[in-house]
């Protein structure tokens, strides 16, 4: 299979403090996989790091076999990777329908508009609304839907369920499956590991700013006591 | 109906064209103001000389040929100008974001400030070298000269053309921003400019054209302005002040709220004219002031909140150079010293301007508050004293003291109105309160306009000490310094100076500690507007003349640069400034009209390469040398630990 992102010896920093310690860790292209940690691992960080948004690293980050580690968000936006951060970033001065057309079509091959409302029928009755006026749940799925449609292939998603209802959580866990079905990459930040575990192919266990632990997909049933002590407050 | 009131309605409708054609300018200004603001973060200053370059631009047009008379070229009318000239300005918008302004963008709002202050003075200081104060006419196209009678008022052409051509320019601008792709990209990247580049979108380009989207307008402001009002280097400069003040009654956020608000001001400026004309210079402040207390997010404003944890100070704890007693005993002896080596008025005005920048550090170094109107109660405190000694012939110690009381009054009622904001626009609403002071001395009679009160006499300090004497004029000086140095040390020492600073670092957590940081900022505020009117009472009786110059923004923008120069938030820094800055003042008298130019560099350069003062670069060297003695000992105490060890092991 060939590597969607290879990442290899990253380290950063915010200010004079390091954040991330030699992380490593690659997606192949069409696996979904997740990055697992507590609180100030790296998790976040890393896909900062990813975006070009953290500045100070080193280290090689490839996409599709270009190092990007140098280059600036809107360069590593038009390769082709989309960022959906933690705190979902919906405009309050756009409308729904303005904070869904905002990204920029980057390539080919992205969900038609008709597809991702499809997807996320409240957006559609909702589009004429400003952004921050939609619920929790209703942010989260205009965050992921906006990065859809802009042909990116590999999106970095994080943490997509925190503090979202179940039955919320349980779509949301739905259209990242329907999103693999359709050859999106997807680089998960979790730290509900029950929502992970149905979806990805990998789990990197993260701490201290490195990869410090790899369970494959089938391997998860084995590892719960493992992957338990790495996750427990 | 109008014999009634007894205004003529010529006269009326007369003052409410100039003011819609007023407003109309308000309107395009604040517009480009609030753009730039909002994606920028950037408190234009420099605004006003780009309208103004936008108005020599159509005059150079016009005059091509006598400019350059060997290449024949041809003298473009005012169409070519409004076609070819804002685009121009834009150009050098462009260029002087991307020279200058682009490097502050991550830094406290005051270097923003300081930066296009400074850019502001150099533009203008150049023009006024190049064409000196006076205006250039530039006359009205023949193809929109004449007028049309109405009956009740002869409406001009041109006039009739700007007012429509001016809202038909905004209303495009509110279109773009608040209806189009591209503005919602504008909007977004003022929200969160990471997360739009992360979406692919160059926001630094979109940074630069925005910049030069809103100097443009101001570009295009000038050329419409260019056949009524003279073509003038100052044209721009006290109007970029009344921009900021329709820019803070307008409030953040909203395009369309710009617009009204500068077409409602231009209006109610031209009614006050009918009915109060003395009050219409400041009709607008006072508003401002109005809006403040009503509705502190301004008319069509969203948010008033704008916390931000930016520390500015250069001073580190604990060191050597923050110790006060220590610097008060050698400010002591070295100010004993001083006059018998350097002159001593020059002596007492390096101590005036000390006292006033270590007043303006309280409040900007201490508590973060970029206060600019500073001027304000230095100047007053300076009329007041002025008047207190020539006029009611108070003795000197009275005299300095009632100025100080004005000062601390007017000190107290402006920090009420202006602490409702944050950020720049605590910045805005002070310089724009200040201008109020401004233009009362301008007008009332006691402050004799533009000769200021002169020959106020030095007296005698309580009946005793002839102070006319210029050493006993020093020393008194010199023990008004050290008392208002003791005092601000005192004050930043006390608990209540820690809370200060707490406030200044987060004031959110500062709030949610229970304390009521409004009332802490008020204090400080006051306390500050106290100690700078205690220089201004002091200066007024050392140099015996209190002018409009104590009042003017200048002298606002002077306690800011001192207080850079020398180091922001540290105990020498505004002393340091002072001396440095008077020295240069002292030097450069002797260039004439350059001197603007020449201080305005001062201030680019040091907002590009001085930015923690010489205190807090000084600070930076002493704390790296002893980073550099403690790794060294470090070094040397395991070495000696391993040898005991070894002799442990043997014994």
């Amino acid at each position: 299979m060939t590597s969607a992102l290879e990442i290899a010896e990253l380290h950063g920093w915010y200010g004079d403090s390091k954040a991330l310690h030699g992380m490593e860790f690659e997606i192949g292209r069409g696996e979904v996989v997740t990055l697992l940690g507590r609180n100030g691992a790296g998790k976040t960080t890393t896909l900062r790091a990813i975006m070009g948004l953290l500045r100070k690293k080193s280290g090689q980050i490839r996409f599709r076999g270009e190092d990007i580690a140098g280059r600036m968000p809107e360069y590593v936006a038009r390769r082709g990777i989309a960022y959906c951060p933690e705190e979902r970033g919906i405009f309050s001065s756009l409308t729904v329908e303005e904070n869904l057309l905002l990204p920029p079509v980057v390539a080919e091959g992205g969900l038609p508009l008709a597809d991702i409302l499809d997807l996320f029928p409240n957006l559609a009755e909702r589009r004429a609304s400003q952004g921050t006026k939609l619920s929790g749940g209703e942010q989260q799925m205009l965050a992921i839907a906006r990065i859809l449609r802009t042909g990116a292939t590999l999106l970095l998603l994080d943490e997509p369920t925190e503090g979202l209802a179940p039955v919320i959580v349980r779509q949301i866990g739905t259209v990242i499956a329907r999103l693999k079905e359709r050859g999106f990459t997807v680089l998960l930040v979790e730290q509900n590991f029950r929502f992970a575990a149905r979806l990805a192919d990998r789990h990197y266990i993260v701490e201290h700013g490195r990869v410090v632990d790899r369970i494959a997909a089938n391997d998860v049933a084995g590892s719960l006591d493992r992957i338990e002590a790495y996750l427990k407050v | 109906m109008f014999e009634l009131i007894g205004i003529s309605p010529t006269l009326l409708f007369g003052q409410l064209l100039i003011g819609l054609i007023n407003g109309v300018f308000y309107a395009m200004m604040s517009l480009g103001v609030a753009i730039i603001f909002g994606m920028l973060r950037i408190g234009n200053f420099v605004h006003g000389a780009q309208y103004m370059l936008g108005a020599f631009g159509a005059w150079y047009l016009l005059h091509l040929p006598d400019f350059f008379p060997g290449l024949g070229l041809p003298s473009l009318g005012y169409w070519w100008a409004l076609a070819i000239v804002p685009f121009f300005v834009a150009l050098i918008g462009a260029g002087m974001e991307r020279l200058f302004i682009r490097r502050v963008y991550d830094l406290e709002h005051a270097y923003g400030l300081l930066l296009t202050v400074g850019l502001a003075m150099v533009i203008e200081g150049l023009f006024n070298v190049a064409y000196g104060a006076g205006g250039q006419q530039y006359a009205i196209p023949d193809s929109l000269k004449g007028g049309v009678n109405l009956g009740f008022m002869f409406l001009p052409i041109y006039r009739l053309w700007v007012i429509v051509a001016g809202i038909l320019v905004c209303f495009a601008t509110w279109f773009v921003i608040e209806r189009t792709k591209l503005g919602a990209y504008l909007r977004a990247a003022t929200e969160n400019p990471d997360l739009v580049r992360a979406f692919g979108i160059n926001v630094p380009r979109m940074l630069m054209l925005t910049y030069a989207f809103g100097v443009g307008l101001a570009g295009l402001a000038g050329v419409m302005a260019a056949p009524i009002y003279q073509v003038s280097p100052q044209m721009g400069q006290a109007f970029i002040i009344t921009i900021f003040a329709v820019v803070v009654i307008g409030g953040m956020g909203s395009i369309f709220g710009a617009i009204a608000t500068g077409l409602m001001l231009g209006l109610i400026e031209g009614l006050t004219k009918v009915f109060w004309p003395q009050a219409a210079a400041t009709v607008i402040f006072v508003i401002m002031a109005i809006v403040l207390v009503l509705r502190p997010a301004g008319l069509f404003g969203k948010e008033t909140v704008a916390y931000h944890g930016s520390d500015i100070s250069a001073a580190r704890p604990g060191s050597i150079l923050e110790n006060g007693r220590l610097w008060l005993i050698v400010f002591a002896v070295a100010g004993t010293i001083l006059p018998f080596f350097v002159y001593p008025v020059f002596g007492m005005k390096i101590l005036c301007l000390a006292l006033f920048a270590c007043a303006y550090n309280l409040i900007f170094g201490y508590v973060g508050l970029l206060a600019f109107g500073h001027a304000a109660f230095y100047g007053a405190s300076a009329y007041v004293a002025a008047h207190s000694a020539a006029v009611l012939g108070l003795p000197t110690e009275l005299a300095i003291l009632s100025g100080v009381a004005m000062a601390t009054a007017i000190g107290a009622l402006f920090g009420w109105l202006a602490i409702r904001r944050q950020g720049l626009y605590f910045a805005m609403i002070t310089l724009a309160l200040a201008q109020i002071v401004y233009f009362y001395a301008i007008q009332a009679s006691w402050t004799h306009g533009e000769d200021g009160i002169q020959s106020v006499p030095r007296g005698r300090l309580f009946g005793l000490v002839d102070l006319n004497d210029t050493m006993n004029m020093y020393f008194f000086v010199l023990a008004v310094f050290l008392i208002g140095f003791a005092a601000i040390y005192r004050i930043v020492r006390s608990p209540f100076g820690q809370v200060l600073k707490s406030i200044r670092e987060n004031e959110q957590r500062a709030v949610s500690l229970g304390y009521s940081t409004d009332r802490f900022k008020l204090i400080a505020f006051t306390l500050s507007a106290g100690l700078a009117g205690l220089a201004g009472g002091t200066k007024a009786i050392v140099f015996q003349i209190a002018s409009l110059a104590d009042l003017y923004f200048m002298t606002s923008a002077d306690a800011l640069l001192m207080t850079l120069i020398g180091g922001v938030g540290t105990l020498l820094g505004p002393v340091v400034g002072a001396i440095v800055v008077v020295t240069m003042q002292t030097q450069f008298a002797t260039l004439g009209a350059w001197v603007i130019v020449v201080q305005g560099s001062t201030f680019v350069l040091c907002v590009l390469f001085l930015r923690k003062g010489i205190v807090g670069t000084f600070e930076d060297f002493l704390a790296s040398r002893e980073e550099r003695r403690r790794r060294q000992a470090a070094k040397v105490e395991p070495a000696a630990s391993a040898g005991l060890s070894a002799k442990g092991l043997h014994g």
